[in-house]
């Protein structure tokens, strides 16, 4: 069965106010590839991951999830 | 520079080669199409400059595609367009690149069963196969990120 990379990386930048161009520049990323993350095109490296989830002041799991 | 204007700048720069790559790949088809027109394309009776310029122009693609690109843009905007994303998108279009070259090469070997080809129309058309095919992934993956979902 097919695996995917799910996050709720929208619902927790719009909770603290930021648009993806803020969130990009706390990552140190374009805003197009949180804007692929986000919409699930595109799977993050670990170290991408961790900087998200510490920008988002959220853990890894809280972030990202696994879907069946 | 502020970090600001950085991460604009490269926003910028980066959905401008979005826009321009299949206009690149569009440039580049018609330069083979001009190519390939010539009746007469005979070792001595090649125009030599229509091949410099093919070779000038093939260089710079594949190496702005093997490289971050942007050479002439300071070294913290070339590195933050080349981010994760740019780079598997990258690396996607090169992986195309190879495989529609193997199969250009494939299907030249099996031309030369039928009507002679030159070596240099052999490479001329695997080349430009794989740069083109490249060129348009890339393309096609940059706009796709850039759409917003």
């Amino acid at each position: 069965m097919a695996e995917r990379l799910a996050n709720r990386l929208k619902d927790r930048r719009s909770e603290l106010g930021l648009t993806q161009a803020e969130l990009a520049e706390r990552v140190g990323v374009t805003r197009k590839t949180v804007n692929t993350v986000e919409n699930g095109v595109f799977t993050p490296s670990a170290t991408l991951a961790i900087k998200l989830a510490a920008a988002l002041e959220l853990s890894i799991e809280q972030l990202f999830w696994i879907e069946r | 520079m502020t970090e600001r204007s950085i991460t604009e700048r490269a926003e910028f720069l980066s959905r401008r080669r979005a826009r321009m790559l299949p206009f690149l790949a569009v440039i580049f088809l018609s330069q083979q199409a001009t190519y390939f027109s010539t009746p007469d394309r005979s070792p001595h009776s090649a125009d030599h400059v229509k091949i410099a310029a093919w070779l000038v122009l093939s260089a710079v693609l594949v190496a702005a595609m093997a490289t971050k690109g942007f050479w002439l843009q300071p070294k913290e905007i070339r590195d933050l367009i080349d981010d994760e994303n740019t780079r598997a998108n990258r690396l996607d279009a090169m992986r195309w690149g190879f495989l529609f070259t193997m199969a250009a090469g494939v299907a030249v070997y099996f031309l030369t069963m039928f009507e002679p080809i030159s070596a240099r129309e052999a490479v001329h058309v695997t080349t430009s196969a794989g740069i083109v095919s490249a060129l348009v992934r890339w393309g096609v993956l940059e706009k796709r990120a850039h759409r917003d979902g």
